[in-house]
């Protein structure tokens, strides 16, 4: 082939040289006399690729900040999930350490409102479950315990001590089937014996069935044993109905003789009357 | 025609890389970077047998040379120059190739003259008034050197 035929035969290279050459002409005018608008044009059309290309930086931006942000929220997550699982752990490890520890400043509350020397006690086992069972108390005969001293809760009264040793006694709760504890009605002033019928309930003998007792009402010790003094919430009357000669009164106990942890234990032979406390534990007959 | 065999086509490319190359390395001597950018523009370049490569190894020098420089505010007039005159000297190889030496010397004297103008002037239209130097004076005093290497160099295709 000719130089010349292949010099025409490459045209495309030609019109490359040229636009290569008119654009190398154009931009150095653009540089001398700006009021050309090259540049403004070549800024014209790059206009939208440029926009194109803005938005798609911001979203990509935006997208890496949504990803960091989920990430470190996540992680936020995670710890604060493992913080929450400590409390947890912590709350079930200081639950019980709270109750008692609650259920202490009650009976704290009450023992300075009790018009009586009383002895607080730690209950450190609970065999209500079992036959002839009580509660057992950390004090003892060392303490100056011995039977048939009142045991009383913030809630209401427990039992009776049943068996003294050194450093620990054994409680009857009023529950138990050989527990007898004389109470009195606050609405009808009628006189009885409490005794155990299972847990948790008791019922009251004697009480003549031309007396008007209601479900409901409320019984307080009546200080006939000398055990209790006159005036102590036992329970509420649950159910009543008539029984030969005389009424059979069902009670629901009030104090919670299965979750008790620390207890207030009565003098010996208390004075029938005292000045009635203003805590729970003693009421108003 | 020439007796002496003819050399590969390759080694006008090699060349002019290196001229390129040392274009950029030579920009703390400007008087020896004027040399090797006229060198490249006016005789390495033509000597492609491809126009658009000649062209773009003229576009390439002009723009290493005012990139090197760092003094020009609108640069790309170099450019426009070296690809023109790269151009002009290549019509000339192909339609009027210099069967001497002396011919092939003295037109690419003259060509480095009017380069010197064109380079100028154009700098002067992008980037308005800067210094001249001595740059082209260099260029022209050693156009033997880099002119008779070109001439080595040189197809011998080329019509006469």
């Amino acid at each position: 082939m000719a130089p010349h035929a292949k010099w025409r035969s490459a045209s495309w290279q030609a019109w490359i040289l040229s636009l290569l050459w008119l654009g190398h002409g154009l931009w150095a005018m653009s540089g001398r006399w700006p009021g050309l608008g090259l540049v403004k044009a070549l800024n014209y059309i790059s206009g939208p690729m440029l926009k194109l290309s803005a938005k798609w930086e911001a979203r990509r931006e935006a997208r890496s900040q949504q990803i960091y942000d989920l990430g470190t929220a996540e992680k936020e997550i995670a710890q604060l999930k493992a913080r929450v699982g400590l409390f947890e752990m912590q709350e079930v490890r200081e639950g019980p350490r709270r109750a008692e520890a609650e259920e202490a400043i009650r009976l704290l509350g009450l023992k300075q409102q009790m018009p009586l020397e009383t002895k607080a006690a730690r209950v450190i086992a609970n065999t209500r479950s079992a036959p002839f069972g009580g509660l057992v108390i950390d004090q003892g005969t060392e303490a100056g315990l011995q039977p048939d001293q009142g045991v009383i809760a913030p809630a209401g009264v427990v039992g009776r001590i049943w068996n003294a040793g050194q450093r620990q006694a054994s409680v009857l709760p009023l529950d138990a089937y050989n527990a007898s504890t004389g109470v009195m009605l606050a609405r009808s002033r009628a006189t009885g014996v409490l005794q155990g019928t299972g847990p948790g309930k008791a019922e009251i003998r004697y009480i003549s069935s031309q007396e008007g007792v209601q479900a409901g009402e409320a019984v307080y010790t009546s200080g006939l044993d000398r055990i209790f003094p006159r005036g102590l919430l036992v329970g509420y009357v649950s159910h009543v109905r008539p029984r030969d000669a005389e009424l059979k009164v069902e009670v629901a106990l009030s104090a919670p003789l299965d979750r008790l942890s620390v207890v207030l234990v009565l003098p010996s032979k208390p004075p029938i009357e005292v000045s009635p406390p203003a805590g729970s534990g003693k009421g108003q007959p | 025609m020439s007796a002496r065999p003819a050399p590969a086509v390759v080694r006008p490319s090699l060349v002019s890389l290196v001229a390129l190359v040392a274009i950029f390395l030579s920009a703390p001597w400007p008087p020896l970077q004027a040399v090797f950018h006229v060198a490249l523009v006016l005789g390495l370049a033509p000597l492609e047998t491809v126009p658009l490569l000649a062209g773009l190894w003229a576009v390439a020098a002009g723009w290493v040379m005012e990139g090197t420089l760092r003094m020009v505010p609108h640069p790309g007039g170099a450019a426009w120059a070296d690809l023109t005159l790269a151009l002009t000297v290549l019509f000339f190889n192909r339609f009027w190739p210099p069967d001497r030496r002396l011919i092939w010397w003295g037109r690419l004297a003259g060509f480095t003259l009017l380069h010197a103008l064109l380079l100028h002037l154009a700098v002067a239209l992008a980037s308005g008034p800067h210094p001249w130097g001595r740059g082209w004076l260099w260029a022209l005093l050693t156009s033997p050197l880099w002119a008779m290497l070109a001439w080595r160099l040189k197809p011998t295709t080329h019509p006469r």
